[in-house]
């Protein structure tokens, strides 16, 4: 086992793709949901501005830990561009060889412990009230996407990325019903994956003034925001390579470009349910995630018995 | 006769009591009673006569009758009654039994009156500062006739910090304001909270006393204080301008002219409409429902543009003064309002469809900031609050004034006593105050819209005026005086009674309702805040005093 030189160019230009096009997408979600409101909106390249705009703030220490606070916008920023390391983006999926789902699993489970750390950090009542919120959420949330990959992994009977990721959740035996559950599942959770309303709970302005990230200004909160649009980037992505990963061209380009329109759907079916929807409790987002995993254990179920 | 009747009921159970009596019109009483008594007669008219509790006025009224007065207000609402209960206390020994064991919602009421003019409540159960800043000294009060209203005393200590009460077992604190995202204006909640449920909470506000009261009866003039009185609050400004002129009005028995009356109604209604419109705004915004947000604020918007059109201003509108108003609504204006309210109609119906129908808004506020009927009967909550809870209390029926008596129109009621139930309510009166205007631009007569007033009003008079604000009952106490200015005014805008009831909405709930039941009461802080300023304001590495931040903005004035 090594690393190519291969995986290493496809891993960065995900990486760079990442960072170039998350913003662009936040744009547009930040667009239509302005049209939605009857306003006019934001320029479409206005989160590009505000990042840059934050990162040439002053970078003050502030919080009960300053450097955990440092060291936590960075994990935040790092572990979202990992997830995109290791995932399809258009191409084949790079470090096939040296990486398996687990390894995914971790990554994806990081972010969140990446807030958890900013909360503790800041060491304010609002923030350890939503560092209490995040990790209630991430204990029923997280495992739903570990169920999405398993199912997959049971399906192949390998834990190789490139196995597991191109919808591999269908190829059953018979009728691919784990695998559609899983579908609707996800699909149902992916607002929560990216942190949207009516999910964002943990950070909640006008109840809890955002919570872990209210210490932040500057530089770091220019990571925090960042890691977020990537977040959003690379879990459609993620989304796409699990559940919908066909139209493949084999041309490198072209497969991107497929892969940005299905991320677009994706992305507008986010802004959407943000936009009509108000915040939900953290108790209700509990309950609402609990019956999520309750059909996820079911699907894993069926997974195991073939279908 | 209602106002008889009162008097009667209350005669026959205290006979012998009574020292002196006004009726000066049938739906206003004021009775003078002995003040040992006073206790006993409020229970009587609070719990068996089941009147409900309005305000209570302290007064110093040592140059003329060489004692201090306290008012208890009371509404008779079934009876279209405003009733007065007052006591004459020695100008030596201001001390007056405490009522607020038996009408919980005077707390506020009785606290201020020791803190503003050192008037004693024997046996209050929580007589803790209320109005005054933390470092003001024990025995100066300044709404006293005697102290000049900038006065500060030499040994006012700004470092002095409010002394909370002990928290709860197995609770943390969670400090909510005085700068909270949600909360618009600086107020204090220190709420104890176990896990994500609010066990509790200890309220410190007052933090932007503004001395209006104080300038009103020692600076400005009659007509000059409709100016400062819609400067109160922010949104229901108007309110309070018609509420002070209109007790103005009713002590001096001076009737304004009937267009007037209808000029106030249109412009009392307009200025409901931009509030209700603004407030399911904000409130979606505090559940995190932007689209809703922003979908009110520009149905809201075209109501602002007809108001500036009308009266100058988008929202002081300058409209009172006494007997009449300053604008006219002519045939133009008239046409142009009846077309703003036909697309607000329209506009409204869709926001009112599509909120009634969404569940995502009923999972978060139903059975959220419970007001039950007695709690709404013990705190004296009024307005959108008593009328989710299925009491139907509106001072446009109850007690009408301006041009109510003329117009028809419902009492909206619902019956949840919690948050949905008073959103509900509020979209549905936005309805009402349509078909209201509507009624008024049909039948306002053609007649001058002000008064000539040559002579002095008469001194000593008291008026009393109730008017249905957005958020509830403002209830306004004037006593006239010399130098053409009133001898005492007293706002009581309805947050003053809402927010006594927050504590009992919020407790054994998540945190996360905690914005909405507090937001759901439509709180305005600056209505509620009535006193002298003293401002605090630390710096990165220095704290400035009021006097030294006063320099540093004549300096650059200079």
């Amino acid at each position: 086992m090594q690393l190519t030189l291969d995986a290493l160019v496809l891993g960065s230009v995900n990486v760079v793709l990442a960072l170039v096009l998350a913003p662009l997408f936040e744009g547009i979600l930040r667009k239509v949901t302005a049209r939605i409101q009857s306003r006019q909106g934001p320029p479409l390249l206005q989160p590009y501005f505000d990042l840059f705009k934050l990162l040439g703030k002053e970078d003050i220490e502030s919080g009960q830990s300053p450097v955990m606070q440092r060291f936590a916008a960075y994990l935040s920023l790092a572990t979202a561009l990992f997830v995109a390391v290791l995932i399809p983006m258009g191409g084949q999926t790079p470090f096939n060889a040296n990486s398996d789902v687990i390894l995914l699993i971790y990554f994806l489970t990081l972010s969140g412990i990446a807030t958890l750390l900013a909360g503790l950090a800041a060491g304010s009542t609002y923030s350890l009230v939503g560092v209490s919120r995040e990790m209630m959420a991430m204990l029923t949330l997280e495992p739903l996407l570990a169920v999405a990959i398993v199912v997959g992994a049971v399906h192949t009977g390998t834990l190789r990325l490139d196995g597991v990721l191109n919808g591999s959740v269908y190829s059953a035996e018979s009728f691919p019903l784990a695998g559609l559950m899983m579908l609707g599942i996800v699909l149902f959770a992916l607002q929560a994956f990216v942190g949207r309303m009516p999910f964002d709970t943990s950070e909640a302005e006008t109840e809890i003034m955002e919570g872990p990230v209210m210490e932040y200004s500057g530089p770091k909160l220019a990571l925090f925001k960042y890691a977020r649009m990537v977040k959003l980037f690379v879990y459609c992505t993620l989304f796409v390579a699990l559940f919908i990963p066909w139209g493949q061209t084999g041309f490198y380009p072209l497969d991107v470009i497929v892969l940005l329109v299905k991320v677009s759907v994706l992305v507008l079916l986010v802004t959407l349910v943000a936009a009509t929807h108000a915040r939900y409790r953290i108790d209700q987002v509990i309950r609402y995630y609990a019956g999520l995993f309750g059909l996820a254990l079911l699907a894993l179920v069926f997974a195991v018995s073939g279908w | 006769m209602a106002a008889r009747d009162v008097l009667n009921s209350i005669k026959k159970r205290f006979d012998g009591v009574i020292q002196r009596v006004d009726v000066p019109a049938d739906n206003r009483l004021y009775i003078y009673v002995q003040p040992e008594m006073i206790k006993e007669i409020c229970r009587f008219v609070f719990r068996d006569l089941d009147a409900r509790y309005v305000i209570s006025i302290g007064m110093d009224d040592r140059q003329h009758s060489d004692s201090f007065i306290v008012a208890h207000d009371f509404s008779f609402d079934r009876l279209n009654v405003l009733a007065s209960i007052m006591v004459n206390l020695p100008a030596s020994q201001p001390r007056i039994d405490c009522i607020s064991d038996v009408v919980p919602g005077a707390n506020w009421a009785e606290r201020e009156m020791h803190d503003l003019l050192g008037i004693e409540p024997v046996g209050c159960p929580n007589p803790k500062r209320l109005v005054l800043p933390d470092g003001w000294p024990e025995g100066v009060h300044p709404l006293r006739k005697d102290v000049p209203w900038n006065y500060v005393p030499p040994d006012y200590d700004e470092t002095k910090e409010y002394d909370f009460g002990a928290v709860p077992e197995g609770c943390v604190v969670v400090p909510f304001g005085p700068f909270h995202p949600t909360l618009d204006e600086p107020a204090h909640f220190r709420l104890f909270v176990e896990g994500e449920i609010v066990r509790g909470c200890e309220y410190r506000g007052f933090m932007v006393h503004r001395g209006i009261e104080k300038l009103a009866d020692s600076v400005l003039t009659y007509n000059e204080i409709p100016m400062l009185a819609e400067r109160i609050c922010g949104i229901c400004g108007c309110v309070h301008s018609v509420a002070y002129i209109q007790a103005v009005e009713q002590a001096a028995a001076i009737q304004p002219t009937p267009r007037a009356e209808f000029i106030r109604t249109i412009m009392l209604e307009i200025e409901r409409l931009h509030s209700h419109t603004l407030w399911t705004g904000l409130a979606s915004h505090i559940l995190g429902f932007d689209t809703l947000f922003m979908q009110s604020f520009r149905i809201r918007e075209p109501i602002m543009w007809i108001a500036e059109k009308i009266t100058g201003n988008r929202k002081t509108y300058a409209l009172c003064v006494v007997g009449g108003v300053r604008w006219d609504i002519n045939a133009e204006l008239k046409k142009e309002l009846q077309g703003v309210l036909d697309t607000l109609e329209k506009e409204w119906t869709q926001v009112v469809k599509a909120v009634k129908g969404d569940r995502n808004l009923q999972a978060r506020t139903r059975g959220v900031g419970i007001a039950d009927k007695k709690l709404v009967k013990d705190m004296g909550l009024i307005g959108p609050i008593a009328r989710a809870s299925s009491i139907p209390i509106d001072c446009r029926r109850d007690l009408p004034y301006a041009a109510y008596g003329h117009v028809d129109f419902d009492v909206i009621v619902e019956d949840g006593c919690d948050v949905w139930s008073r959103l509900l309510v509020r979209v549905r009166e936005v309805f009402e105050s349509i078909r209201i205007i509507r009624q008024c631009l049909e039948k306002m007569p053609e007649t001058p819209i002000q008064l000539t007033i040559k002579d002095d009003l008469p001194p000593g008079r008291i008026g009393l005026s109730s008017i249905e604000a957005p958020r509830g009952e403002s209830h306004h106490f004037v006593v006239t005086g010399e130098d053409n200015r009133p001898r005492r005014w007293r706002v009581r805008a309805p947050t003053y009674q809402n927010l006594q009831g927050i504590p009992a909405m919020i407790r054994d709930q998540q945190l996360a309702d905690m914005t909405i039941s507090l937001g759901s009461i439509d709180p305005c802080f600056s209505c509620t805040d009535r006193m002298e300023v003293v401002d605090i304001r630390s710096g990165e590495k220095q704290v400035y005093t009021q006097e030294e931040l006063l320099r540093l903005v004549r300096q650059r004035n200079d």
